[in-house]
């Protein structure tokens, strides 16, 4: 922890420097403490758009940091900027619970805290100026619709079983993206029945394990819904091994290249469209205009629209 | 007369715990759900086992040399995302080679610090975790690979070809174990790894060249881990930077569990495979079971932990242990 906390603050210290130093007419210095960059290409792609936004700007700094997955560095690295005294800090949580006393820390220090990408608790509320990000309950229900009008069109809404692949547990987006497609299957499909949900951790190989096992297990399934598309694709891959790939209907969320090719190819059904470049200029906008003084709703959603076969291209291919 | 049969079996039991163990869970899983034992589960378990077990036949060695290996998870990481980003960019029959060369060269690393340095193994290849995972992400600019066109390529072959119905990844598991098993059991470099784990300095002093032995076992397992990342690869056409992560420790119990020595100089390769399968079918048949998938991780470890109880009772002819 001491390791740890002094490391993060030579890091802080010296992208601080170079931050504070490169330009000499700034007003706002941002900081901004990631999740996991490089777990996977939204996040990657996510840091690149933020950083450009910032740039584009004249009138911001950014200290841009990463907490590798790891809470108790996310937690020093909160620290770390509260001491630089930036101006706020934007935090993309990697434990909904956890991170809340350093997030109140920063409140009493009296700089504004932006949640991005997946919101704190409830209880942390109010220590946060605004929540910036995707609204995933309502990515859960929309891939529930979307599962359900494709089963509607195949005539088989009255008898279709469904198995679900969810996020990595206890991780908010992936609880959230379950509540919301448990919640609103029943009511659009009320005959579906929803057998089973196992984790796929956000991971494509674990996900494709899962679903070998959910075929040996169940001899009728026809929907797949998974948290993310590269969970999605795992299971696919396990679905087209076993030869079964042709009767199921798949749904993810997070709409990857690696699943927006699989439905050119017809493989898979439809997923939810999020960009990281939104979802990055939503964070960077959303602080910049609680700097501002503007009046910012508390919940800022940007819109995640659905895709499917059918209307996939009036959208670009996910570069990540 | 009857007590010589019982001798015979306490023996038998003594010598196989971990074998009985594996049979108990095995017929327990089929009476709880009989789809268990189906023969295309049983090949989906051993296919999804092969890559956690083609790297734990690496680390046996480095464990009965009396040393760790960390690395191996983020190390296979590596392999995967380099030989998918190279296949697109100079072709298959190029890239593996290059993979293999570039991952043995990360053990040839670790294998001059732990052999020749004399460092700390645990220290060494925890680092190396961590650098690795880095190389990995500088290397891949953090972005998942994947190979462009799946269709036009005969890369797919080492993890979804097969031969006679045997899908390629167990046959690849099967013949890299009996070609280990053979280097260990049978030959003097086997025997030197036995001689410097058991007792480095008595070894040295045998003539036995202790530090190359070291550096071998390490530039075994990174060959492991590159087969291992190659059918990964193979397997899923395309990667995420994070794809061995945490696999260290899982390739850690399984060679544990197959009942190789921690403190090195025991262990044999037949073993570590039980351990692999082990671990393979506990996590199938918990999911088969449908359990709650917050209960599966506990459950998981309470059959590991009685697994060895079973193995060690065995070994003592008692569950307890008599000596305080």
């Amino acid at each position: 922890m001491k390791i740890s906390t002094k490391l993060a603050l030579a890091a802080t210290t010296a992208m601080f420097g170079t931050a504070a130093f490169g330009e000499a007419h700034s007003t706002y210095t941002i900081g901004i403490t990631q999740n996991n960059v490089g777990v996977d290409s939204y996040q990657t792609t996510y840091e690149q758009a933020f950083i450009a936004a910032a740039e584009a700007n004249d009138n911001v700094d950014v200290v841009v940091l990463d907490a590798g997955g790891d809470v108790a560095r996310q937690i020093a690295q909160m620290e770390d900027l509260i001491q630089q005294e930036v101006d706020a800090i934007i935090i993309w949580p990697t434990n909904g619970e956890a991170v809340i006393p350093a997030v109140r820390k920063a409140s009493q220090a009296e700089i504004p805290v932006i949640v991005t990408n997946s919101n704190i608790a409830e209880q942390g509320f109010d220590f946060v100026a605004s929540f910036s990000g995707p609204d995933n309950i309502t990515q859960g229900s929309r891939s529930a619709e979307i599962m359900c009008d494709r089963f509607k069109d195949l005539g088989i809404e009255s008898e279709a079983q469904v198995v679900q692949i969810s996020g990595q547990p206890g991780y908010t987006t992936a609880i959230e993206r379950a509540q919301g497609f448990e919640e609103r299957l029943p009511e659009v499909c009320p005959d579906v029945t929803l057998v089973e949900t196992q984790p796929g951790d956000w991971n494509r190989e674990k996900s494709q394990q899962v679903m070998e096992a959910f075929l040996v297990k169940y001899d009728d399934i026809d929907g797949v819904y998974s948290g993310d598309d590269n969970m999605g694709v795992g299971a696919l891959n396990a679905a087209l091994a076993a030869g079964r790939a042709e009767g199921i209907t798949f749904v993810g969320a997070t709409n990857f290249a690696v699943g927006y090719e699989a439905m050119g190819r017809g493989e898979y059904w439809g997923s939810i469209y999020q960009s990281p470049v939104d979802d990055a200029e939503a964070a960077l906008q959303t602080a910049i205009d609680v700097l501002d003084g503007e009046d910012v709703p508390f919940l800022n959603y940007f819109d995640t629209p659905k895709i499917t076969q059918d209307n996939m291209d009036e959208f670009t291919k996910p570069v990540f | 007369m009857a007590e010589l049969t019982r001798k015979g079996l306490g023996g038998f039991l003594a010598r196989q715990g971990i074998l009985v163990a594996f049979a108990v869970f095995m017929i327990a899983f089929a009476v709880a759900n009989p789809r268990f034992i189906d023969i295309d589960n049983v090949f989906g378990v051993i296919r999804s086992s092969a890559i956690l077990g083609v790297m734990a036949l690496g680390v046996t060695f480095v464990v009965i040399g009396g040393n760790l290996d960390l690395s191996v998870g983020s190390m296979m990481s590596f392999s995967t995302i380099v030989v998918l980003d190279l296949h697109d960019k100079i072709g298959p029959t190029l890239a593996i080679p290059s993979m293999f060369l570039m991952t043995m060269a990360l053990g040839a690393f670790i294998g001059i610090l732990v052999g020749y340095l004399k460092l700390n193994s645990l220290i060494v290849t925890l680092g190396m975790l961590s650098a690795i995972h880095g190389l990995t992400l500088t290397y891949s600019g953090g972005k998942n690979m994947d190979i462009a066109d799946k269709e036009g390529t005969w890369f797919a072959v080492f993890g979804q070809g097969g031969i006679a119905g045997v899908p390629m990844p167990i046959l690849m598991f099967a013949a890299l174990a009996i070609i280990l098993s053979i280097i260990l059991s049978r030959t003097p470099f086997g025997r030197k790894v036995y001689a410097v784990g058991g007792n480095g300095v008595a070894a040295t002093f045998s003539g036995i060249p202790r530090a190359r032995v070291v550096f071998m076992t390490y530039l075994m397992s990174s060959f492991c881990v590159a087969t291992a990342g190659l059918i990964q690869a193979s397997r899923s056409m395309g990667s995420q930077n994070t794809v061995g992560q945490g696999m260290e420790l899982e390739v850690l119990a399984a060679v544990i569990l197959g009942g190789a020595s921690l403190l090195g100089g025991a262990g044999t390769i037949f073993k570590t495979v039980i351990g692999v399968l082990i671990l393979g079918f506990i996590q199938n048949g918990l999911l088969l079971l449908g359990l709650a998938f917050y209960a599966q991780y506990v459950v998981t470890w309470i059959i590991i932990i009685l697994a060895v109880w079973l193995d060690i009772a065995a070994k003592r002819g008692g569950l307890w242990s008599r000596i305080a």
